[in-house]
């Protein structure tokens, strides 16, 4: 093993801890400047510890963090796995069949910039319950970043890898598992990435429409309403860090499943 | 009684004699009956070859010599059926060929390994498809034995992209020999390997070839004379594309085992190699490289 703190990783963590103090000395003056309307780092500090107190409490008339956390997680996890599931086979055939790529390529362009917001209120219609509706609206916008990787990775299987499978007369079955998921595979994975990020950030706006649980209803009723935007600054640090945790776990994927040609 | 016996006797000698005269008459393993490609472009259609006429015997080398895009790798196409000829027809081992089969192995131009697969599963993943009917423990005996033939058995759960190119060659010729084809295609096969490599896997071949008692008939597109030459019993040299033909088939009746160093200074070599090489850039002066610049 090589050494653990060796120079170069101790610069690094130099210039980490330079960017958060500098990042620290912003967020104090914009504090001064607004007097105290944002809370300085310090307050918040205060706060955090205080919401960090039993965070997965969870009674019906106080729920902590934590319990918070994993309501919005779960239902993220819902909906992107569901999205995931419809996505990928759905983009391998896309990128394996030009029919299906022309039948259902429009579709997707259309219905891929519109905002997942959007798509809250028909959920709600469609299931008459919030909670589903925001599952509905992960699913939706979990959908199009894999669709798309997931396509891309089956229409570029290179004729070698197809010659193969020709010469030694592989079945449908062993080819989807050899050749075009393997390929696809880091494509997919791509896709996933991107899609948790959107999911991730959908999430917050979610919850602030539908209400009653989660993070977004967190900054939503006990920050804004409540007027404690240290609150607020607590929940945003807490999304980021998530956030950039999953993020990580599909970074590793990526690494893990790409391959040396 | 003694007549009946004498007669049976006759007719069994009889027999054997036909069963000597067959294998004497050397068997036709490929024959390539009036074969046209040609493909459709965006600026119309495109005729790769012409009228290829050419049978090969059963056991016999050949080279498929002749410039880039001459249309060679297309000729072999339509023999392993990956290509199919507009007109004219390609028979293989006595039959007909439509598609890729497992009488047929293939040696690909750019080793085409599963980069995902280990070398091992490489060469399983294709055992276990175009050899259905037979049972798992045959086909890993199979890729054992075919691994161990090319000195690759240590290296079997490798992945391609930590073996060298000489390395990867081997495997993919170890997977074409595994299905134990009774045809072997190579398109280009050393290619893309250096000078040193190349006449290691020339003798390679060759070794895989002569202990399968010279029983595999072997089909190589290359533009190498020299490979052309070491290796075959004939090289066909085709002309120059579009709509390319058989210019000649030249043989190469040098005795076999060869030895590399020692054949070059053969006059007999050096007659052919001549001939080939004008064969090959006869319409080509300096003055008319100018004139075409």
């Amino acid at each position: 093993m090589k050494e653990l703190f060796s120079t170069k990783s101790l610069l690094g963590i130099l210039y980490f801890a330079a960017g958060m103090i500098i990042l620290g000395g912003i967020w104090a003056l914009v504090s001064k400047l607004t007097k105290n309307e944002i809370p300085n780092p310090q307050a918040t500090w205060l706060v955090f510890k205080e919401v960090m107190h039993k965070p997965f409490q969870n009674d019906p008339d106080y729920k902590g963090i934590g319990t918070k956390l994993l309501s919005s997680l779960t239902r993220v996890a819902i909906g992107f796995g569901l999205g995931s599931l419809f996505a990928i086979p759905l983009g391998l055939l896309m990128g394996s069949s030009k029919i299906a790529m022309k039948m259902i390529n429009p579709i997707v362009q259309i219905l891929k910039p519109v905002s997942p917001l959007a798509w809250f209120p028909l959920g709600l219609a469609i299931f008459q319950d919030s909670p589903k509706a925001s599952i509905f609206m992960i699913f939706i916008c979990s959908v199009w970043p894999t669709l798309i990787n997931a396509a891309f990775g089956a229409s570029h299987i290179p004729q070698d890898h197809k010659n193969v499978s020709k010469a030694f007369g592989f079945s449908t079955w062993k080819y989807l598992t050899k050749i075009l998921l393997p390929f696809s595979l880091p494509h997919i994975i791509t896709g996933l990435r991107l899609s948790i990020g959107v999911a991730w950030m959908v999430i917050v706006a979610g919850e602030m429409l539908s209400g009653g649980q989660g993070l977004g209803y967190f900054v939503w009723e006990e920050g804004f309403n409540g007027g404690n935007i240290a609150k607020i600054l607590v929940a945003i640090i807490i999304i980021g860090l998530v956030g950039s945790l999953l993020d990580k776990c599909f970074t590793w994927l990526q690494q893990r499943f790409s391959y040396a040609v | 009684m003694s007549t009946v016996t004498i007669n049976t006797e006759q007719n069994n000698i009889g027999m054997v004699a036909d069963e000597l005269l067959k294998q004497a008459v050397a068997e036709t393993s490929i024959e390539v009956n009036n074969v046209s490609v040609s493909f459709k472009t965006p600026k119309g259609i495109y005729t790769a070859v012409k009228d290829i006429n050419l049978t090969v015997q059963k056991g016999e080398i050949i080279s498929l010599i002749g410039h880039s895009g001459c249309g060679k790798s297309t000729l072999m196409g339509t023999i392993s059926g990956m290509v199919k000829p507009t007109q004219g027809e390609v028979i293989a081992n006595g039959k007909k060929v439509n598609a890729p089969g497992p009488d047929r192995g293939i040696v690909f131009q750019n080793y085409s390994l599963l980069p995902w697969l280990t070398v091992y599963k490489n060469i399983f993943v294709a055992v276990d498809s175009a050899l259905k009917d037979k049972t798992t423990g045959e086909k890993v005996a199979l890729v054992e034995t075919n691994l161990k033939m090319v000195n690759l058995w240590e290296h079997k759960d490798k992945l391609p992209g930590q073996l060298s190119g000489g390395m990867k060659q081997r495997v993919a010729i170890a997977r074409a020999f595994s299905i134990n084809p009774k045809i072997l295609l190579l398109d280009e096969p050393f290619g893309a390997l250096d000078a040193l490599t190349k006449s290691t896997m020339h003798v390679e071949l060759l070794k895989l070839w002569v202990m399968d008692n010279r029983q595999k008939t072997i089909v190589m597109v290359t533009h190498d004379i020299e490979e052309a030459i070491f290796l075959s019993d004939r090289v066909v040299v085709m002309n120059n594309g579009p709509a390319a033909t058989i210019k000649e088939i030249v043989d190469v009746p040098l005795s076999r085992p060869r030895n590399k160093k020692d054949i070059v200074h053969d006059p007999a070599y050096i007659k052919i190699h001549d001939k080939l090489l004008n064969l090959l850039i006869d319409k080509f002066s300096i003055a008319d490289i100018t004139i075409e610049q």
